[in-house]
């Protein structure tokens, strides 16, 4: 019995080992320095500083730029990546010649690594030498190359667009797969009821994907606003820090600027935003299961 | 074993100069290896005939060469200092002045200056140089490997289509960048991106502004550098893309034929050479309205680190690499410019009109102030603010106001 009592964690103990090798402790040691005045040059002077670090944080304009760069990051990519995620999804779920193909090509996006896909919109964006603009002033959709990686505005579109090509397979595979696991029982007796296409989406599909949908809206809502490689590649956070994300921002503060006391700082405001959306995620899923 | 020790010993101290001897005995116990760290920026560029040669001289020696990317510099420099910290980092790197207060700060540099006084190699540098290489503490922890001076690339073509000189003031390039914007090309490739610093020291640290305290927010500062930041907003003779554009597109955009002037070293001559010909030349960045002149000296040196435990060996690889024809054939490598008096009376890497430009820019040679600073001005606080200011956001003052603050508090 005891034996029986101990297998499980026993199984779960090479798992449990680099979670905290890998992740606690990285963790840890992070919250540790947002406490202390931690600067790469200076090795031999790290005093506590207390909550100087995220003081400051809170008190640097850029911060505060960086958070709302940060929203609307998350909001606007994961958005739409999951309605075209969605609309590929119920194409492929239907029959059609080459189909197989067509579901295998569609994951190129998310397979290519990040460093790839924002070098590829870079150069598609360049002013002087992109596709983009050639192709619009050949087609008269353009009556001036547009400097899109240097113009706030673009800027900020432009790396939505680049994640939103490389993230919305993803939501289609996921989809997919909860697509095929609805019975298709459920869209014969709508069929028989009367049920429009329409009804059936709203009244079949959506609550048999729900579960899917908010698990996978969850878990990219977390990766797309802790990612920040396209955003480097892309934009480096420019034009000024029109683009500069909240992970982007801490960074750059313990990369380039070697401060890694605030960059951990700001490392752990992002960790504890996030673990509110989690919390609230995991609350209205015992709230549903209740 | 212990004979052949005592052998290798022998001939090894045999072989070195005799200031050198205590040094060598230590490395020649037993064959060491020196972990060097480089960058060139052409990823095809192997120094494996260099060091092929260097092993067969000192038999006692094996050279680990790691290439570091570049990333600006700045990706350099983070990976440098982040392996010095966790005890991993190389015994020997390239290094560059700005790196020079941090690495010292840091307590991670070697003096040099017993083995630079010893060194047979040290006359075939010149006294300006090892000048510039001194440390702001009166010690020597870098030698010479490679130098770089920036000058201004010009259109010959379009210049002589205009019928104007190419330009040595600020009113003279602010004319032909005019007459050269049209249509699909701008008279100046401005780079806003990373490394852009250095065409703004060019036009404000040399037309009125100084890097002293108070010098940055001085009335004729201001203007200086708004003068600059009105090539772009109000002149309209940089592209519209000058904000974020960096090396390889201000490189690129001369190269399509879309600027006619931009700023960079001798270590584009040669591409640039071959996409236009003729139709390309260089001269000294222009001189400002007191005649003063800003041209940034691009450094490449070599350093040893306190925590290396191969310090000999580690000398005497880069100081081979700072020798005559190791040096020579180092800088074909990295496209830039021999340090040594000898290699230079040969030099024929690059056409002559991009040497001329480089020997002719020498008296307006520059760097930033050597100071823990300077890293994040370059890095960080130089592009966000100066592309806020192009695109409007912050004024060219609030910019200024905003480098002060970072090096005079």
């Amino acid at each position: 019995m005891r034996r029986e009592a101990l297998a499980p964690w026993l199984f779960l103990a090479p798992a449990l080992a680099a979670t905290g090798l890998l992740v606690l402790l990285p963790v840890l040691q992070s919250v540790w320095m947002s406490f202390h005045h931690v600067v790469l040059f200076e090795p031999q002077h790290q005093p506590f500083v207390g909550l100087a670090n995220y003081v400051a944080s809170l008190q640097d304009p850029v911060f505060w730029s960086s958070l709302w760069n940060s929203i609307l990051w998350v909001v606007s990519a994961v958005s739409l990546q999951f309605l075209l995620g969605l609309g590929t999804a119920l194409l492929l779920n239907r029959s059609f010649a080459w189909r197989g193909i067509a579901r295998a090509l569609i994951v190129v996006p998310w397979a290519l690594p990040s460093v790839i896909i924002g070098l590829i919109w870079t150069w598609m964006l360049d002013f002087n030498l992109g596709v983009l603009n050639d192709l619009g002033m050949r087609f008269g959709l353009l009556a001036h190359p547009v400097p899109w990686l240097a113009q706030p505005n673009t800027a900020f579109a432009a790396v939505v667009l680049a994640l939103i090509w490389q993230g919305f397979p993803f939501f289609a595979v996921t989809l997919l797969a909860g697509l095929q696991a609805i019975p298709a029982e459920l869209y014969e007796a709508a069929s028989i009821d009367g049920a429009s296409p329409l009804h059936k989406f709203i009244h079949v599909t959506l609550p048999g994907l729900a579960s899917v949908i908010s698990t996978s809206l969850l878990l990219r809502m977390i990766w797309v606003a802790n990612s920040l490689d396209l955003i480097l590649v892309m934009t480096n956070g420019g034009p000024g820090t029109a683009t500069q994300t909240l992970p982007l921002h801490a960074f750059l503060t313990a990369w380039s600027g070697g401060d890694y006391g605030q960059g951990s700082a700001l490392a752990v405001i992002l960790t504890l935003l996030l673990l509110g959306v989690v919390v609230l995620r995991v609350w209205r899923a015992r709230e549903e299961f209740a | 074993m212990k004979r052949r020790s005592f052998l290798a010993g022998s001939a090894a101290a045999a072989s070195v100069p005799l200031a050198a001897v205590p040094l060598s005995r230590a490395h020649a116990a037993r064959p060491v290896t020196v972990r060097w760290w480089y960058h060139f920026d052409d990823p095809k560029a192997t120094p494996a005939a260099l060091i092929a040669d260097f092993e067969k001289k000192n038999p006692d020696i094996k050279i680990q060469a790691e290439s570091i990317p570049w990333g600006g510099g700045g990706d350099y420099d983070t990976r440098l200092y982040t392996a010095l910290i966790a005890g991993n980092g190389p015994d020997t790197a390239m290094v560059k002045f700005e790196n020079m207060p941090r690495l010292i700060d840091m307590q991670a540099l070697r003096p040099l200056d017993k083995e630079i006084a010893a060194w047979d190699g040290r006359a075939d540098i010149s006294e300006d140089l090892w000048k510039l290489h001194r440390a702001p503490n009166g010690k020597q922890y870098y030698i010479p490997l490679q130098y770089v001076i920036l000058y201004l690339y010009v259109r010959q073509d379009w210049m002589d289509k205009a019928k104007l000189p190419l330009p040595t003031n600020f009113g003279q390039f602010l004319t032909a960048a005019k007459a050269m914007t049209g249509g699909d090309h701008w008279g100046f490739g401005l780079r806003g991106g990373p490394g852009g610093h250095d065409f703004w020291c060019t036009f404000v640290l040399a037309g009125g502004a100084s890097m002293t305290k108070g010098g940055l927010v001085t009335p004729a500062a201001f203007k200086a550098n708004r003068w600059f930041i009105d090539l772009f907003r109000t002149q309209k003779v940089c592209p519209p893309s000058a904000p974020t554009d960096g090396f390889v597109q201000t490189i690129a955009n001369m190269k399509a034929g879309r600027t006619g002037m931009t700023i960079h070293h001798i270590g584009s001559a040669n591409e640039l050479a071959a996409a236009l010909g003729d139709r390309i030349t260089a001269v000294p960045v222009p001189r400002g309205p007191t005649g003063e002149g800003w041209a940034t000296y691009g450094d490449g040196s070599s350093a040893v680190f306190s925590a290396s435990k191969n310090p000999e060996a580690a000398w005497k690889w880069i100081s081979y690499l700072s020798t005559a024809e190791p040096n020579v054939a180092f800088n074909k490598l990295s496209g830039q410019v021999t340090v040594t008096i000898s290699g230079a009376k040969s030099w024929d890497v690059q056409p002559k009109r991009f040497i001329e430009a480089t020997t002719a820019s020498l008296p307006y040679a520059h760097v930033l102030p050597s100071v823990p600073q300077t890293a994040d001005f370059t890095r960080t606080v130089w592009p966000q603010n100066t592309q806020k200011a192009l695109l409007g956001e912050i004024s060219p003052d609030a910019m200024m106001r905003a480098f002060e603050k970072l090096y005079f508090g």
